[in-house]
């Protein structure tokens, strides 16, 4: 076993927090937002890679540690969970499933969840102290209708893609196919319990 | 022998100490490190990452980790160098705590100065040309102590424990970052090969210093390994003592509480 991978949550907050404040610092309002948190920790539980991030807010920013002290709230998850947690009609159900664990003041997690929802970087502002303001204004347009490109088409591959799957190459199933074969395998487990009792009715007889 | 032999034998050993493989009086030896931290304070954060390949850097948040340092709290940074982990305690205990920032080397303590202020770390942290064997602060003084390689460059290492119990307050937890004893053979080897044939010579590059580099690699060797630190820890009074090996135990953090 290679001894680095035991600092790799250490090398993770190393890279991670300067580039999250420097986010925070990007953002005017944020400071202001960030008030409303100050002192609190939260800690965030990777239950599958067994690791425990704490999120401190300051005054003039967010540190990241990795410590088992004791925090204003736990959020313990799987790492394949967490970007569901975006989306607060889930989280019933992924407690529900066991996938979702919070311990401690749940307002103090929606705090740090609106925080972070709100983080809304001006990455024109910066640009303009190195190239100006028009020049960063017509950058930060044209990324924006970039990204919105980019995102259309991602969309329109994933339906392609998922027909393709679908109808063309017939990998996986489409939703009636399932709900048949659903009710097939229902009916065949009923038939199945019905001959095991007709089984035992049989070996009972030819017992007496 | 004699008896007398004998005592003055025991006189003559109890006044002598390692300084790297050398054998010197034990007054001689503050002088010697004094000179190597004089000599090595302007390149000293070049060479720390140079030789550690940046790793140093995460070897110091480990111990902010398990400092559970919190806003407010009073810190002694002790052996603190170009102040690396009193950076990181400043930003953390924010304007409502301290961090005292202690050196007994006063070309390390300028550099540490220097760099904090360029980093605008200036509003709680204030500087101390201590020796830890007798620290001028009052009994019950600090939250948290950390001494990140230093320790093995003491003189008395008992004496140092000893002081920094005395100034922590109760509760309060010390946090010994040190070189140590690899816990694989096959990496002590490796180890051995680069602490003494690459880092003169690294030292040499840089620095214009291969006998600093020397004494480091020395000094490494006769410190002590990581269970013989956390019983000297425990003889000071450090109570719930542990360890952790880093990077397979070439450096290990020691972590003891005052109660």
């Amino acid at each position: 076993m290679l001894p680095l991978p035991a600092l790799l949550p250490q090398l993770f907050c190393l890279i991670a927090e300067p580039l999250l404040n420097r986010l925070i610092r990007l953002d005017p309002a944020a400071q202001a937002r960030l008030q409303g948190l100050q002192g609190r920790q939260l800690a965030v539980v990777l239950t599958d890679l067994k690791i425990r991030l704490v999120l401190t807010a300051q005054p003039n920013g967010i540190w990241l540690n990795q410590h088992q002290e004791a925090v204003d709230c736990v959020v313990s998850t799987r790492l394949d969970s967490l970007q569901q947690l975006q989306d607060p009609s889930q989280l019933t159900r992924l407690i529900r499933e066991q996938a979702l664990d919070i311990d401690g003041d749940l307002q103090q997690l929606q705090k740090f969840s609106q925080f972070f929802q709100q983080l809304q970087p001006d990455w024109a502002e910066h640009l303009s102290g190195y190239v100006g303001d028009a020049a960063a204004h017509r950058i930060a347009s044209q990324l924006t209708q970039l990204l919105q490109l980019l995102q259309l088409k991602l969309q329109s591959a994933e339906q392609q893609l998922a027909a393709l799957a679908l109808e063309e190459l017939r990998l996986s199933p489409v939703g009636a196919e399932l709900a048949q074969f659903s009710t097939d395998v229902s009916q065949l487990q009923a038939r199945t319990e019905q001959l095991a009792r007709r089984l035992q009715q049989l070996s009972a007889l030819k017992g007496k | 022998m004699t008896e007398q032999h004998q005592d003055a034998a025991q006189t003559a050993q109890n006044t002598t100490t390692h300084f790297g493989f050398q054998t010197v009086q034990a007054e001689q030896k503050v002088s010697l490190v004094a000179n190597v931290f004089h000599s090595v304070a302007a390149k000293y954060d070049v060479m720390n990452d140079l030789m550690s390949l940046g790793i140093h850097r995460l070897w110091k948040r480990f111990t902010i980790d398990c400092s559970g340092v919190r806003p407010g709290q009073k810190v002694l940074d002790l052996a603190g160098g170009t102040g690396d982990l009193t950076a990181l305690f400043s930003r953390r205990v924010g304007p409502t705590g301290q961090v005292v920032l202690a050196d007994i080397n006063e070309s390390m303590l300028n550099v540490g100065k220097d760099k904090l202020r360029d980093l605008g770390l200036v509003n709680n942290i204030s500087y101390v040309q201590a020796n830890a064997e007798a620290l001028p602060f009052a009994d019950n003084s600090f939250d948290i102590i950390t001494i990140a390689f230093g320790l093995r460059n003491v003189t008395d290492k008992d004496a140092a424990l000893r002081s920094m119990f005395r100034v922590l307050k109760p509760g309060g937890r010390l946090l010994v970052l040190e070189f140590s004893k690899p816990t694989e053979a096959w990496l002590s080897k490796v180890y051995d090969v680069y602490s003494f044939k690459l880092l003169p010579v690294m030292g040499k590059l840089v620095a214009n210093d291969s006998e600093s580099y020397q004494y480091l690699a020395e000094s490494i060797r006769m410190h002590p390994d990581q269970d013989t630190l956390r019983q000297m820890m425990e003889h000071a009074g450090f109570a719930q003592t542990s360890y952790h090996n880093l990077t397979g135990g070439i450096v290990a953090l020691h972590r003891g509480y005052k109660f």
